[in-house]
């Protein structure tokens, strides 16, 4: 009895450190398993069987003041094939298992994208020269979704698609100069896409799931590791249509004068809002490349300021009204060459007698000299804030990335000739925005409003953000604006470009300016910047227009950019339906 | 306290030696019947088998259920996708062909001309406001002065053959129902009767 208690006893000690050993083994394995080791071969199981894919959120939409799309995303693919793969492979057509040898798939793929068989094949060949165990090779960018299709139905198994949103700009040219475009990897680089990027910009998102051996998804195993962000969508005041229309105009003008460049403003004059900024030559966002000179693919109309010559007399005009040192029947007799005290040396564009002009006939007239009688009654610094009042010297409201503020010295730091240059549009610049500001505040009983070209960045869920401010500042009086828009009324009627500019049925104010450029070197060249600034109708002004043109070397007189303010104004008028003027226009005489 | 004294033991403490051998207690013991303890544990076991087996068998269903609801979902996930790409498509399209550049120059080859003087008739006065002259078609043939390289190779209305429906969206495009009506003009404009 005592043996066999011996014996068990034994067994029972050989079976428990058996036990315990294998238990510790376990152990062991389980703590290097579950602890040592977890991470790598958590990440191994899981890569075995998930997939990690980006989420393209997309970019937002550049729209017109009516929704129009001038911007928008669509998806492209990236095609490329692996070179080290490539070679002949099977496949079933109608049920019948055919072989496809390399020559064909490589002819198929490029009939697609564009390319000969024998570039395709060099590209094989070219990328296993370089690596023999080449597993990449880019056959064509961005493809849009029917050549996708194409290839992917070719089923060629080392032909891949990668997904690569691309940005589409439906009305090409249309408004190009403002939208601006990206780059090809997506980078905003000019026009509201730069400007209005962090508005527009949207977050891919990454989404990882799990799937079985025959790629389909796991159920219940999506996990989305970063959720994809929309952009918001810009809203712009511009109409898409009218814009369109007023690049045509000018372009053809801009065409048949020999122009060098131009641009064409349409502001809304109750609103500040712009309607239409057309500049040429323009871009097409969707080819930037077809335009040569990168300084053609913006938006001179905000980018590029230079002296506005005559049509700045109205500002003058309009700073002495309200002043009250002069009405549109005040007389000056004007001579042709005009020697203040200061030592300024003034003259007009032609030679002429004196003239015995009222306020309203230096305008007509355009003379400067008369104006320089006019504008002297006012002192230095005054006409400097009625200037900064008016928007002169600074930039617009507007948000365009690189909008040119102008320059505006200090009334301190003219220089006798400046003095008075500035009072006819020399020796300062403006931009074409800032002209039309001018007028807009005018036509608007003296109210100037900010200059509005987006309305606001719309959110998916519909709040608008970023709306501008809609208040107006008072610049001059009410009767000061009124008898200036009177007298400009009178320029176009009794100007010397009246029929050009006639707009049957609707009263209109308009006044030309005919600018020396500077020729870079600090003097002037010889052309001329041509311009004609003006708004209608004048018994209740809806629309300001305003049209520059650089250096028309065929005709070199506000002549040139007459018909393009005919044509704009009267589109604009017949477009958005203004009631033709009923009242008749006040009579003003320009002599005495 | 203990002590090695002998004790006599009162009749009370010691009750078990007088009443052992009595047949009332006998009585009392009983055999207890094995299967009427016996039958309710099978029952038992075999519900609980049961119930295993069937949540099994439904668990397995539901499994079953639920791949052959990933498999539908996965397929119904590509038709979204393929039909997502037939509508970005097609949409692209349809904005492309209605860019203002595309309009004009489809109004143009139909013949259309723009008249940028507007005219107005004031019904109060029958007055005619405006200069009404006939449109001079200043644009003709400027269309392309505002570029659009979408429109590359999309044809005009004009160029499109007889029967065909726009070479841009030929491709996919159901083909019943499309084919262009020739509108006849013969007693003026249709227009509807308003009473």
């Amino acid at each position: 009895m005592a043996k066999t208690n011996m014996s068990s006893k034994r067994r029972v000690a050989a079976t428990v450190v058996v036990l315990f050993a294998i238990i510790g083994l376990f152990v062991v394995r389980l703590v290097d398993i579950q602890v040592v080791r977890a991470e790598t071969l958590s990440a191994d199981s899981l890569g075995n069987r998930s997939v990690e894919r980006t989420v393209y959120g997309s970019r937002g939409e550049i729209l017109d003041a009516n929704g129009v799309v001038l911007a928008g995303t669509v998806m492209r693919y990236d095609v490329a094939l692996s070179p080290k793969n490539a070679s002949p492979f099977t496949r079933t057509v109608d049920g019948v298992e055919t072989s496809v040898p390399l020559a064909q798939s490589v002819a198929e793929i490029g009939a697609v994208v564009g390319l000969s068989a024998d570039q395709v094949q060099a590209l094989i060949t070219d990328s296993l020269a370089d690596n023999p165990k080449s597993d990449y090779a880019l056959v064509a960018k961005k493809v849009g979704v029917d050549a996708f299709r194409e290839l992917y139905a070719l089923e060629i198994p080392w032909l891949t698609f990668t997904q690569n949103p691309g940005r589409v700009y439906p009305n090409g040219a249309v408004a190009g100069n403002i939208v601006g475009f990206v780059s090809s990897e997506g980078e905003a680089q000019a026009g509201l896409e730069a400007g209005e990027d962090s508005c527009l910009a949207s977050n891919n998102g990454i989404e990882t799931y799990e799937r079985g051996a025959d790629g389909v998804r796991l159920p219940e195993s999506t996990v989305a590791t970063e959720p994809a962000a929309d952009g918001s969508d810009v809203i712009t005041t511009i109409d898409s249509d009218l814009q369109f229309f007023v690049q045509q105009v000018l372009a053809e003008q801009a065409q048949k004068t020999g122009a060098a460049w131009g641009n064409v403003v349409v502001q809304e004059v109750k609103t500040g809002k712009l309607v239409a900024v057309a500049d040429y030559p323009s871009v097409d966002p969707n080819d930037v490349s077809a335009t040569t000179n990168p300084e053609d693919r913006g938006s001179r109309a905000f980018t590029a300021s230079y002296e506005p010559g005559s049509t700045f007399k109205a500002l003058t005009a309009a700073s002495v009204l309200d002043a009250g040192l002069a009405t549109p029947d005040s007389q000056v007799v004007a001579p042709y060459r005009y020697l203040p005290e200061n030592g300024a040396n003034i003259n007009d564009s032609s030679v002429h007698g004196d003239l015995r002009l009222t306020l309203t006939g230096v305008l007509i007239e355009s003379s400067n000299t008369g104006m320089s009688l006019f504008g002297e009654r006012l002192n230095d610094q005054q006409r400097y804030d009625y200037m900064t009042k008016f928007g002169v010297g600074t930039e617009t409201e507007s948000g365009f990335p690189g909008e040119d503020p102008g320059i505006l010295h200090p009334a301190e730091n003219w220089d006798n000739q400046t003095e008075y240059a500035t009072m006819f549009g020399q020796g300062l610049t403006t931009t074409a925005l800032q002209v039309s500001s001018i007028y807009q505040t005018i036509a608007n009983g003296g109210v100037r409003m900010p200059v509005q070209l987006v309305s606001g960045c719309r959110a998916a869920d519909g709040t608008l953000t970023e709306v501008p401010a809609a208040e107006g500042t008072q610049v001059v009086s009410a009767s000061a604006a009124r008898d200036t828009a009177d007298m400009l009324e009178m320029v176009y009627q009794q100007g010397w470009l009246a029929d050009a500019w006639n707009i049957p049925g609707y009263r209109a104010a308009a006044k030309t300016g005919t600018a020396q450029m500077p020729d870079g070197n600090g003097g002037y060249s010889k052309g001329y910047l041509v311009s004609v600034s003006g708004f209608a109708p004048a018994d209740d002004p809806q629309y300001v227009v305003s049209v520059s043109l650089a250096d028309p070397v065929n005709m070199n007189s506000s002549a040139a950019s007459a018909p393009v303010f005919q044509e704009v104004m009267s589109q604009a008028l017949k477009k958005y339906r203004a009631v033709p003027s009923g009242a008749t226009a006040p009579d003003l005489s320009g002599t005495w | 306290m203990s002590d090695n004294l002998a004790r006599v033991l009162t009749a009370d403490a010691r009750p078990q030696f007088t009443e052992r051998p009595g047949a009332d207690e006998r009585r009392h013991i009983e055999i207890v019947s094995p299967s009427t303890h016996k039958r309710p544990r099978v029952v038992y076991a075999l519900s609980a088998v049961a119930c295993v087996g069937a949540i099994v068998i439904a668990q397995l269903l539901l499994s079953v259920g639920i791949s052959q609801g990933a498999y539908e979902i996965s397929a119904l996930r590509a038709s979204q996708v393929e039909l997502g790409r037939t509508a970005d498509s097609v949409s692209e399209d349809l904005i492309r062909v209605s860019s203002p550049q595309s309009l004009a120059a489809n109004a143009e080859a139909l013949g259309m001309v723009s008249n940028s003087t507007p005219a107005y008739l004031r019904l109060s006065d029958g007055a005619v406001l405006g200069a009404p002259t006939s449109a001079s078609g200043s644009q003709a043939g400027a269309a392309s002065l505002v570029p659009n390289s979408l429109l590359t190779g999309v044809p005009l209305v004009t160029q499109v053959p007889a029967g065909g429906q726009g070479a841009s969206v030929a491709s996919g495009a159901p083909a019943a129902g499309t084919a262009p009506v020739a509108v006849t003009v013969a007693d003026g404009l249709p227009s509807p009767t308003t009473r």
